[in-house]
């Protein structure tokens, strides 16, 4: 659209901005507030079936939405192997009743399957096995669950696939799996092992055995949390297969959405799981939500907003790159302590998209990584900032063991700083210094 | 003093003079009644003694509020992970099984019961007929409650309760 009228301009702004505050706020279900809005910019005529089916910069991107699709439907077959079960229960045993060694293991295996699999299906296998072996071994679980969501919050930030603001920024940065193994790994490798010295003080409380609440860890059996043990060998041959046609996506011509649905049926196909096995782990209303998300932002791209506050921002660094990166890393934790990460990364992608633009070489793609790094690391800040915080916190809550905001931003706080203050000298030195 | 409970939760009619009919009085029998704070263990020793499928649960006010089926018992003594993640429960050892009625001890039937959002919201959600109801009124009850029995309330007054088997028994056609 050139040159739209400006009535339009300042209802589409609107629209977006009230969509944001209900869904920052949830007064309205995230859903209904972005397909509400979705719909109010085809009514204003900000966006048209053809801007916004057809086209990723001013619509929906479906590599996104089907990347995410095939990933939830690969999860679906892996979530019935027990594996994690099996993982976690093994990992308790290996603890010896130590509660920081157990800590650590469990810390370890969920940060590492959250590079693979989306946070909140992480949480939702790892918190219910936590639970058991905390009562097991006779410890208070409320700070292990804590712990079990930072680890997935930044283990999933290492990847392209282990976390829906890095697929988003993945594809509207055409940054490719490797990009992301190459560039953010490394550092979620630092951040973990960093975090796990960090809860050994943070979370000392937690350490202590109540004697009279002590089983034998030992007595728990994790081999019949396989319930198919061929079943189990196929998956994982399956998964294996999906993590290197992710590694040689370039190569081989394919993109990660097609990776991602191939892999989802080839699980499917090996698993001989039906229909309702394999959808019953496929978030809808996530899918859908993002639909109206890349509406919305697609409307304001259309109309020029995007790309008028694109100039602005480009103007305000004024070349200065580090300051950019300085500014997106801690303000993007600071937003996704508060606010979902999906709807705020999902709204930056164009703008950062325009700053990159203006300038050059592996400087200005550190912005993404800015951006990815700080979406992910904030989201531990508080016990909304992330999808596998409340998601933890519910389980938690019905087990008998609430976890507080507060208790959880008192963690959150410290865990987030100190991540993001690690952050910021790794994209520094590799990007500006070492470059 | 208690609002006066609408017994008849449907209307008494469909039952034609000329063909002998069922109706609630002929089904109930006489039944354990326990109260909210009833002990859960001696509640559950009922259940089991009595080879009831679940228990009538009275209000403050004395009134049938809930059915307590057997398997809302064993939701609460099951440890909540397990039902977020069924695949642990095979992985305890099977002496445990054992130990499992031990979490109901020290707490009351109010405790088993459901959330409140699933509790009656009004009286017409009660299990409760009236004694004039016929064999498919009490079963339509029933089904719409999900319940495997219903109180016969007359006056404010508990008659008896009917269960499905005997329900059943009644609506089976003769071989």
């Amino acid at each position: 659209m050139t040159d739209p009228n400006p009535w339009v301009v300042a209802a589409a702004v609107t629209v977006f901005v009230l969509a944001y505050v209900l869904i920052a706020t949830e007064w309205v279900h995230r859903v209904r507030a972005a397909l509400g809005g979705a719909a109010v910019m085809f009514l204003i005529g900000a966006s048209s079936g053809q801007q916004a089916f057809f086209s990723a910069e001013t619509g929906i991107d479906w590599n996104v939405i089907l990347l995410l699709f095939g990933m939830m439907v690969v999860i679906s077959v892996v979530n019935q192997t027990g594996l994690f079960e099996y993982l976690a229960i093994w990992a308790g045993k290996r603890a010896a009743g130590r509660p920081y060694r157990l800590l650590v293991l469990l810390s370890v295996i969920t940060a590492a399957t959250s590079a693979v699999l989306d946070n909140v299906t992480t949480v939702l296998l790892v918190a219910p096995v936590t639970l058991l072996v905390c009562s097991r071994l006779g410890v208070r679980p409320e700070l292990f669950l804590v712990a079990m969501a930072m680890a997935s919050n930044i283990g999933g930030v290492g990847t392209l696939i282990g976390d829906p603001p890095n697929i988003i920024i993945g594809s509207r940065a055409g940054l490719s799996f490797n990009d992301f193994l190459v560039n953010l790994a490394p550092l979620a490798i630092v951040l973990v092992a960093v975090f796990l010295l960090l809860a050994r003080f943070l979370f000392r409380s937690a350490f202590v055995i109540d004697p009279a609440q002590a089983q034998d860890v030992g007595a728990l059996d994790e081999r019949r949390a396989i319930r198919d043990p061929a079943l189990l060998r196929r998956v994982l041959a399956v998964l294996a297969l999906i993590l290197v046609a992710f590694a040689l996506h370039s190569v081989l011509g394919l993109d990660p959405s097609v990776v991602a649905l191939l892999g989802a049926g080839a699980m499917i196909l090996v698993s001989g799981a039906d229909r309702s096995e394999f959808l019953q782990d496929v978030e809808w209303e996530t899918l859908v939500f993002f639909v109206g998300l890349f509406v919305m932002v697609g409307a304001l791209v259309n109309i020029g907003v995007i790309n008028w506050l694109g100039q602005q921002a480009t103007q305000a660094v004024g070349g200065h790159l580090l300051l950019a990166v300085t500014v997106l890393l801690f303000g993007s934790a600071l937003i996704s302590g508060i606010i979902d990460n999906i709807p705020y990364v999902a709204t930056l992608t164009p703008l950062v998209a325009d700053l990159v633009a203006g300038g050059s070489g592996s400087e200005s793609t550190s912005l993404w990584w800015a951006l990815a790094l700080g979406a992910g690391l904030g989201g531990n800040a508080t016990a909304i900032g992330a999808s596998a915080n409340v998601v933890v916190t519910g389980i938690a809550a019905r087990d008998g063991h609430p976890i507080s905001f507060g208790t959880f931003t008192r963690y959150g706080i410290v865990v987030t700083t100190v991540t993001v203050l690690i952050a910021w000298p790794y994209l520094w030195l590799r990007y500006f210094v070492l470059n | 003093m208690t609002a006066r409970i609408p017994v008849a939760i449907v209307e008494i009619a469909g039952c034609r003079s000329s063909v002998p009919c069922v109706r609630a009085r002929d089904l109930m029998e006489d039944f354990p009644l326990v109260g909210k704070q009833t002990d859960a263990l001696a509640a559950t020793r009922l259940l089991v003694e009595r080879g009831l499928p679940g228990l009538v649960v009275l209000d403050s006010k004395g009134l049938p509020l809930v059915v307590l089926p057997g398997s809302q018992v064993l939701r609460f003594a099951l440890p909540e992970y397990v039902e977020d993640d069924p695949t642990l429960a095979a992985v305890f050892p099977e002496a445990e099984a054992d130990r499992l009625c031990e979490r109901l001890a020290g707490h009351t039937v109010a405790q088993l019961m459901p959330d409140r959002a699933y509790l009656p919201q009004h009286d017409r959600d009660r299990p409760i007929v009236d004694p004039e109801a016929t064999a498919l009124q009490v079963a339509s009850v029933m089904s719409r409650q999900h319940s495997p029995m219903v109180a016969v309330v007359q006056d404010e007054m508990v008659l008896g309760v009917i269960t499905v088997h005997r329900l059943l028994g009644a609506l089976l056609p003769d071989r």
